[in-house]
């Protein structure tokens, strides 16, 4: 009873003693993972607001004045040492990642609806052959598109051009749209459509009247992860656009020249480039695993 | 969408170069013996899957952990959650200019001034063989840890809870529980994230061109890389299509294989 008595605290302490140390652990592992994720941003974001003399130094420097340089010559594009004719647009190519990306997923949610539907709501020969063709396309190597559409556009004069890109985009939007409709159209429930058939509704007016409607929703997602992919998107506008359209992927990796790197200007670039990603994925947090996975993790 | 692809078959059976088009000829199979001749192609193949299988299994591993981490009872567990999106969302291209910035070789690089407190000399990241490698795969991880970590996340709320139940009440710890009830489980989803990080390990592209451009000395060339080198830099478009014909190949059988255990995985759970 005695030497009970007097173990038993002890225990309590040696355990609680444990759980203080697995805690710290965790802990200290949370810290680092949050550390490992946002300080390169933060870094970025420093180095953007540097001066160049803070740039270089060494070593790094984490308190200086500020200065909005960099990202003046971002939008007035004045640069020394740089003939004007070699500098980086980058308004221009803010611009022309605008209308790439909206095109492309404009396109590909007029031409991915009915065939979403199709997938979704009827069967036809050879059907999962083609949703696997079309899964697939989100593993294809860019190469093996981008050499023959290269060949292809150069006849046909679609290089450098919005239109040109826009098509090419579809390899990367519409297979995912389709996806991303297919998956949202099949949550709506069967009776809904069968209720409007019974109405009096043809298989277009249960679509336009009955599943666009209840689906607004995973269209909207849609089209933002899909917004969001062609802003990404670097493989085919490096072989495809030119000066008058690269987008900012392009844009950013242009301040590394064969003389110099202008890492100032590179920084605010990148910031540049990140925002709407940063701002867009926020806003549609909880479909971004749905949507990296075609629909096949909801 | 066949039509390119169709056309691009075509010409990897022929000797397109762009700047000689008069020599064009069909060749039949010329660029693919041409390949296996090619000591740089050997060793592109040989980076190609070296990259992928450890990119995986460091990717896929870290990944597990911090879902775990993250599925236990933490403080500002939906905050770290959030913010793990934003990597995961960021053009790849932009990542490894971010890296870029952080990976100058002396020590006005802030990684290497930061090693420089753990006595490591400064890295020649982009400079020498071992510096290349390491550097792309810490960027192609920081980019795609959120991707695995999130997933298996998912995986791991959507459990049952009874078979933990059954474990505890057996006596098991807290290993016993992870080894066989959790990680069975979980295996469809972890297969799922094993196919596709595998995938986009194959053609990693972005974040290589952005940061060594396969050097130095080739060590980080990649079937991609080098394909786009054929095809873009030396306009060799017909030898540049059979390449990229390999590594389509290679992406479908893997895929291939990945998608039947992916079947047979979700089967036997569900």
């Amino acid at each position: 009873m005695v030497s009970q008595a007097l173990s038993y605290p002890r225990t309590v302490q040696a355990v609680s003693w444990q759980r203080t140390v697995r805690n710290v652990a965790i802990v200290v592992a949370a810290v680092m993972l949050l550390v490992w994720t946002v300080f390169p941003f933060v870094w970025i974001l420093l180095t953007s607001l540097k001066s160049s003399g803070d740039m270089l130094s060494v070593p790094p420097k984490f308190v200086f004045t500020p200065t909005i340089d960099n990202y003046a010559a971002l939008v007035i594009g004045e640069q020394r040492g740089q003939y004007s004719s070699t500098r980086p647009d980058f308004p221009l190519f803010f611009l022309n990642s605008m209308i790439i990306s909206i095109g492309a997923v404009a396109l590909s949610v007029v031409a991915g609806i009915p065939a979403a539907y199709a997938l979704a709501r009827f069967t036809f020969p050879l059907k999962n052959g083609l949703a696997f063709v079309l899964m697939s396309f989100r593993f294809v190597p860019f190469i093996a598109f981008v050499i023959p559409l290269y060949i292809l556009y150069q006849r046909i004069g679609l290089y450098n051009t919005h239109g040109g890109l826009i098509l090419a985009y579809q390899l990367i939007t519409l297979p995912f749209t389709i996806w991303m409709l297919r998956s949202f159209f099949m949550e709506i429930p069967l009776e809904i459509q069968e209720a409007a058939k019974i109405d009096g509704c043809s298989w277009f007016g249960v679509l336009a009247r009955v599943i666009l409607p209840l689906s607004l929703p995973g269209i909207a997602v849609t089209v933002i992860l899909g917004f969001m992919f062609c802003w990404n998107a670097f493989n085919y506008p490096l072989m495809l656009a030119g000066r008058q359209t690269f987008p900012v992927t392009i844009g950013a990796i242009q301040f590394i020249s064969y003389e110099q790197v202008l890492w100032g200007q590179m920084a605010a670039a990148t910031i540049v480039a990140a925002l709407p990603q940063l701002l867009l994925s926020l806003m549609v947090q909880k479909y971004i695993v749905r949507g990296l996975t075609m629909g096949a993790v909801k | 969408m066949i039509y390119p692809f169709g056309l691009g078959l075509y010409y990897s059976f022929t000797s397109y170069w762009l700047q000689y088009p008069n020599r064009f000829r069909f060749v039949w199979f010329d660029n693919y013996v041409d390949l296996m001749e090619e000591p740089l192609f050997a060793r592109a193949l040989e980076f190609t899957l070296g990259f992928t299988l450890v990119a995986v299994v460091v990717q896929v591993g870290l990944g597990l952990a911090v879902a775990l981490l993250l599925h236990g009872r933490l403080p500002g567990r939906s905050a770290i959650r959030a913010l793990m999106l934003l990597p995961l969302m960021m053009p790849p291209v932009i990542t490894a200019l971010m890296w870029k910035i952080m990976m100058a070789s002396t020590n006005a690089g802030i990684l290497n001034y930061m090693l420089s407190f753990l006595g490591v000399d400064p890295v020649n990241w982009f400079g020498s063989t071992e510096g290349a490698v390491a550097s792309i795969l810490i960027i192609d991880t920081w980019g795609n840890l959120p991707f695995v970590a999130l997933i298996l996340l998912g995986g791991l709320q959507a459990l049952p809870t009874e078979p933990y139940e059954a474990a505890r009440v057996d006596g098991a710890g807290p290993a016993a529980i992870l080894r066989y009830v959790t990680l069975p489980l979980l295996s469809p989803f972890l297969v799922l994230v094993v196919l596709f990080r595998t995938m986009d390990s194959l053609r990693i592209f972005d974040v290589i061109y952005a940061t060594t451009m396969g050097g130095p000395n080739d060590a980080t060339t990649n079937l991609h890389i080098m394909a786009y080198q054929y095809s873009f830099q030396w306009y060799q478009m017909g030898k540049g299509m059979a390449q990229a014909i390999v590594l389509l190949l290679l992406v479908v059988i893997v895929s291939y294989l990945l998608m039947r255990l992916w079947n047979r995985a979700s089967e036997s759970t569900s």
